[in-house]
């Protein structure tokens, strides 16, 4: 069933600034499987307003919002359990490690699923499937959540998330305050659970080396407008980039430079340095 | 004359485990030294040491050749100051104007000089129309610039950046990088920790710590010549140099010296 949006805006009113709308007649529909979604665009784009719509956290102002099935429009049904469209979509939001509340890792995980009225026994084994799915092993449950390093505590909130069994993951910047190494690493860990679990995962980001090799479909937003979505192949030839704010990947930038400084006959779009070295390979002077 | 000079540092928050190990370390004035490292490997507990948040158990800090105790912690936070890592976790004053004033008041400025230096030193980064407005309300960049006015108002020579760029986004990063560049020029002396090593090579010199230890200490290009030692310290060099490394040296070295080019230019 899945998300779709139609025609949805979103205005804030705001005493300091005047009312302004963070997102414009928004009209696009997300499945509930098997989608790896990067989710782009400069700061104040209204990538974060767009996530909140995901799971009912805020409600639209014009449009209508379809979450499993559910309408959701600018009017708050009595009737509808709101709680249960956030089993459906879970959403992380930015710098999750500051939200670790409980004193073990265990009782953390768990709050998320007792709140869905499940039993103990039943969130105490979620909470073991979900450590595993983020990579930690079972001894981290007795750990107190404030003595892990940063990388830890993301997983962990991450873990809470996915006690819940949403088949749709949102996440906002999860990477950012990570080196290097922790990037890449919990971008093959969301790979790695999409491909276990068939979940969808929609990830907010501004890394475009990450979007390049990680994404399947990329949406980007401008000034509040959805200006692209589609696959990420085509999203880097678009000569709109620049308009967008939006970067290129770094071997395509270190590519289209060997390119015109040597005229060399090669194709720049590659998301690896390794598929980068193969490409250059093939005009090399044996 | 050297303004900040670490000899032997050895530091543990539970005995356990050693943070930092046998830390030496000379920074010049006017230098502008980037400290990377993984998570985890000491950086900012380096960082601590130096402006005396945290008590070595063995070593010594000199800043300025004041050597810093209990008894001078005072008169060195006169010289130094930190700019954090979360911009949410610096902020004391109701106001922005409170904020930028906090460490004068502390070091019993007069209320003229505070006042003068509020105006000079937010118009200096820019946020001088936010004077009366909550930090809250700030944006990140905006929020590391106002803890940057507060530290300069100090008449500061030194200033650390602990990976204060990392919870900003790319266009409040490249803010304000432009602007940590400037402070340079200008001659105050720059440390920056950072894991990012795009980000490092702005500086004059690169070092790097593994599991508390100084790994490597060098300029640019001594440091990024040593693939081997930045891989064994965790760290990714940037994707040109790592194509580049790639490369054959003699058949391929105009497209080599093509990404260096690149790499460093930046």
């Amino acid at each position: 069933m899945g998300i779709h949006f139609r025609e949805v805006s979103h205005e804030y009113a705001s005493y300091q600034v005047g009312d302004y709308q963070a997102i414009n007649k928004i009209t696009l529909s997300i499945e509930d499987e098997n989608e790896f979604i990067c989710l782009v665009g400069h700061t104040g784009s209204g990538k974060s307003t767009l996530a909140q719509h995901m799971n009912a956290l805020i409600f639209p102002t014009e449009g209508e919002v379809e979450i499993n099935g559910k309408i959701i429009t600018k009017k708050r049904d009595k009737k509808t359990n709101y709680n249960l469209l956030r089993k459906h979509v879970g959403l992380v939001f930015q710098f999750p490690e500051y939200q670790l509340f409980e004193e073990t890792v265990e009782k953390d995980i768990m709050f998320g699923p007792l709140n869905f009225k499940i039993s103990f026994e039943e969130a105490k084994a979620k909470a073991v499937e979900a450590i595993h799915l983020v990579g930690l092993n079972e001894s981290y449950l007795k750990r107190n959540p404030f003595n892990l390093s940063g990388g830890e505590k993301k997983r962990v909130s991450i873990a809470g998330i996915l006690a819940m069994d949403p088949d749709i993951l949102v996440l906002d910047e999860p990477t950012s305050g990570l080196d290097p190494f922790g990037k890449r690493q919990l971008m093959e860990l969301f790979k790695n659970i999409q491909k276990e679990t068939k979940k969808t995962i929609v990830i907010i980001t501004h890394d475009m080396d990450l979007v390049y090799e990680f994404a399947n479909r990329v949406i980007v937003l401008n000034d509040g407008d959805l200006v692209y979505d589609g696959n990420e192949e085509d999203l880097f030839k678009k000569e709109e980039l620049t308009k967008w704010a939006l970067g290129l990947p770094e071997t395509i930038k270190v590519l289209r430079r060997l390119k015109d400084q040597f005229h060399l006959d090669i194709n720049p779009y590659q998301k690896t340095v390794d598929q980068a070295y193969e490409e250059l390979k093939k005009v090399m002077t044996k | 004359m050297s303004k900040v000079q670490v000899e032997g540092l050895n530091f543990s928050y539970n005995q356990k485990r050693m943070i930092l190990k046998n830390i030496n370390l000379k920074i010049l004035k006017g230098e502008w030294v980037a400290v990377l490292g993984h998570n985890g490997s000491g950086k900012s507990t380096l960082a601590k040491a130096i402006v005396g948040l945290l008590e070595p158990q063995e070593g010594r800090v000199y800043i300025d050749d004041l050597l810093l105790t209990d008894d001078s912690a005072y008169d060195i936070r006169k010289k130094i100051g930190i700019v954090f890592q979360n911009p949410d976790n610096q902020f004391v004053g109701v106001t922005v104007k409170d904020d930028i004033a906090f460490g004068m008041e502390n070091l019993c400025f007069s209320r003229e000089e505070m006042l003068q230096a509020i105006d000079f030193f937010s118009s200096k980064v820019g946020v001088e129309s936010f004077l009366e407005k909550e930090p809250a309300t700030l944006s990140g960049g905006q929020k590391q610039r106002v803890a940057i006015a507060g530290i300069l108002a100090m008449k500061t020579q030194i200033i650390i950046f602990d990976e204060a760029t990392s919870m900003l986004d790319p266009y409040a990063r490249e803010d304000l990088m432009k602007y940590i560049k400037k402070l340079h020029e200008e001659g105050l002396t720059i440390i920056m920790i950072t894991h990012d090593i795009e980000e490092a090579l702005l500086a004059d010199r690169l070092i790097v710590l593994k599991e508390g230890e100084i790994f490597l200490d060098g300029s640019r290009e001594q440091v990024l010549s040593e693939p081997d030692k930045i891989k064994e310290a965790n760290l990714e060099l940037p994707i040109s140099l790592r194509l580049a490394n790639l490369l054959d040296e003699q058949s391929n070295k105009e497209w080599r010296d093509s990404l260096w080019e690149y790499t460093l230019e930046k």
